[in-house]
């Protein structure tokens, strides 16, 4: 017996000591890549002579106000080829939109009211939500609609043991579906079964530690996906090999809100609850900016959402206490607050995403409403 | 069973022996304690494989000249100036989709230099006339906007909230909305409502909140 006790203990030094070594590791590592950043983006970009981008009053306008949710919005998306948005609110229900016209083609009624995320299939034939439900429900959208008028639920993904934080179809498959967990992990699915085909991360994995809010993919590269978690890092992973992140990814001072991927493939950019953004390299694993507007007392707001325009020149972050920042990703320079101009949302900005095209942006808000936003200046030639 | 008796031919059964401790008695505590070694065992090969690569990796600087690269070559929608040619009538096409949506603030500024709707809008709402009926843009009630040429501050009447800008408990906030009942601080944008704490992990529903007080505190922070 005591030689079994002793064994525990002797389990628990190792762990004391693989844990210094773990620490003393990544000191090193931190060392020797401060070494590697010899630059920003910033810095160079001025040393190249780059001149930020401008923007006047009416050059980003909001052209459209999309009403209907009697609650916040939590999650917007849109589809890859047409212009429909889906969005997910606090009122249990997720609303398609023509965002062309605003009106709405689909109201389902969710079974669990507490929606988290919601995600459009690439064939744009069905939509995807989670929640606090720990499920992932797929709707197909050309269903028949049930005596009540409500649209039957096409597939439940379950397995996840926490809430589902973001849901994201891999591009081009409309079988195939990554989530994030309050359980730590994410998980690919295959929607036509309904069962997981990879796990990434866990209790006995090499993962995130802590809830993982945000995942997305690599439009570039499929197999790619990187996750942002309340662990303070944001981690990359090879759907297949699911065993161990690629690479993680650290700098953050606090929950990782949101990851998005650089419209290049090659880098992504995170939104934070430190209330920076910051842009990240794959191959090398260096942070390459920090996006930070100082304010003027210690109450900096988190970063709720980001998302790159199409030539990854702008970087907008919705923030909690209603701003909405347009970056540019180049000089690091806010060039405009989209929460400060005409017919800006009346609460936090909760979500936000570009169309394909990149030629509108959306933004949900806890104000109940979308809005899509549109270039509405005059383009100088030359 | 009569007939082993009745011979008594079978030895007796032996006394029962006190039960024995089991093997392992804090079996999944220690299984647990050996997984999270060797999770860090696991990490440390990790951790030395990553350092032996940053050996071969190229600066910062590499990577920022690809980004320099990659965004200047690229057209972009959104941005104002382009190497491209013209086209902003992209834009209108959200505008005059499929019912022209009510121009208040651009049609009915005819003296705004950067907006030239093209033919193919036909906006039947615009009162070009007047700059009076549009309520006043949120951003003539920034200083950053008071140069803009469209209406001049007099002419229109700004909205309230907008033009609230303090309220008595925070410093900074410019519009306060009462949140939840039970909170003695108002909700802000600038603040978070200090009922809904805490913050981690994101869905809990704080014991001071019940669906009567924040309905969606749940997801608060």
């Amino acid at each position: 017996m005591e030689n079994k006790m002793s064994s525990v203990a002797e389990l628990k030094e190792r762990h004391m000591a693989a844990t210094e070594t773990v620490n003393a590791l990544g000191d090193k590592l931190k060392q020797k890549r401060l070494l590697l950043l010899d630059t920003d983006v910033a810095g160079y970009a001025r040393s190249q002579g780059k001149t930020p981008v401008t923007f006047g009053p009416t050059d980003l306008v909001c052209c459209r106000t999309l009403q209907g949710h009697t609650g916040k919005v939590y999650s917007l998306d849109w589809t890859p080829e047409k212009n429909r948005i889906v969005s997910a609110s606090q009122d249990g229900r997720l609303i398609v939109w023509n965002a062309l016209t605003s009106q709405k083609t689909h109201a389902i009624k969710l079974p669990c009211a507490w929606v988290m995320t919601c995600a459009f299939s690439p064939s744009g034939q069905s939509v995807a939500c989670g929640g606090l439900d720990s499920v992932c429900s797929i709707f197909n959208l050309n269903s028949q609609t049930d005596r009540d008028g409500n649209l039957p639920v096409t597939r439940m993904l379950s397995g996840h043991k926490g809430y589902v934080s973001s849901c994201q179809y891999v591009p081009d498959e409309d079988s195939h579906l990554v989530t994030s967990s309050g359980d730590q992990t994410c998980v690919l699915w295959d929607i036509t079964t309904g069962l997981r085909t990879s796990v990434f991360g866990g209790e006995f994995q090499s993962g995130h530690t802590a809830d993982v809010l945000s995942i997305s993919i690599n439009g570039s590269n499929s197999k790619m996906f990187v996750s942002g978690s309340c662990d303070s890092t944001a981690r990359l992973w090879d759907m297949r090999v699911a065993s161990r992140a690629v690479r993680t990814f650290h700098g953050h001072e606090g929950d990782v809100n949101s990851v998005k991927f650089f419209p290049d493939g090659n880098r992504f950019g995170t939104g934070s609850a430190d209330g920076t953004c910051r842009l990240f390299d794959i191959r090398t694993g260096h942070q390459l900016q920090v996006y930070y507007q100082p304010h003027g007392d210690n109450d900096v707001p988190p970063v709720t959402s980001i998302a790159f325009s199409i030539s990854g020149r702008l970087l907008f972050a919705g923030y909690t206490n209603g701003d909405c920042y347009v970056w540019d990703t180049l000089l690091a320079t806010m060039v405009l607050n989209l929460g400060f101009v005409h017919d800006s949302h009346d609460n936090r900005i909760s979500c936000l995403g570009l169309s394909a095209d990149g030629s509108a942006l959306c933004t949900g808000s806890w104000d109940t409403n979308l809005k899509i936003w549109a270039f509405g200046g005059h383009r100088r030639v030359i | 069973m009569g007939d082993s008796v009745g011979t008594g031919t079978v030895p007796p059964l032996p006394p029962p022996l006190p039960k024995s401790p089991p093997q392992y008695p804090d079996l999944y505590g220690k299984r647990r304690e050996l997984a999270k070694v060797q999770i860090l065992e696991r990490e440390i090969s990790f951790l030395e494989e990553e350092l032996r690569s940053v050996e071969g990796l190229l600066p910062a600087s590499r990577s920022c000249k690809e980004i320099a690269d990659f965004v200047t070559g690229k057209s972009d929608p959104l941005i104002p100036i382009t190497k491209k040619v013209r086209r902003s009538y992209r834009f209108w096409k959200w505008l005059c989709g499929i019912s022209c949506f009510n121009l208040s603030l651009i049609c009915c500024c005819p003296k705004c230099p950067h907006l030239h709707m093209p033919h193919c809008c036909k906006c039947n709402l615009c009162n070009l006339d007047s700059c009076i009926s549009c309520p006043m843009p949120k951003f003539h009630c920034s200083s950053s906007c008071l140069n803009t040429r469209c209406c001049k501050m007099s002419d229109c009447s700004c909205r309230l909230r907008c033009c609230i800008p303090k309220c008595p408990t925070c410093s900074v906030c410019f519009c306060c909305i009462p949140k939840c009942p039970t909170c003695s601080v108002c909700f802000c944008f600038a603040r978070r409502c200090t009922c809904c704490y805490p913050k981690s992990p994101k869905v809990n529903i704080c014991s001071c909140c019940d669906k009567s007080c924040c309905y969606s505190c749940y997801l608060c922070c």
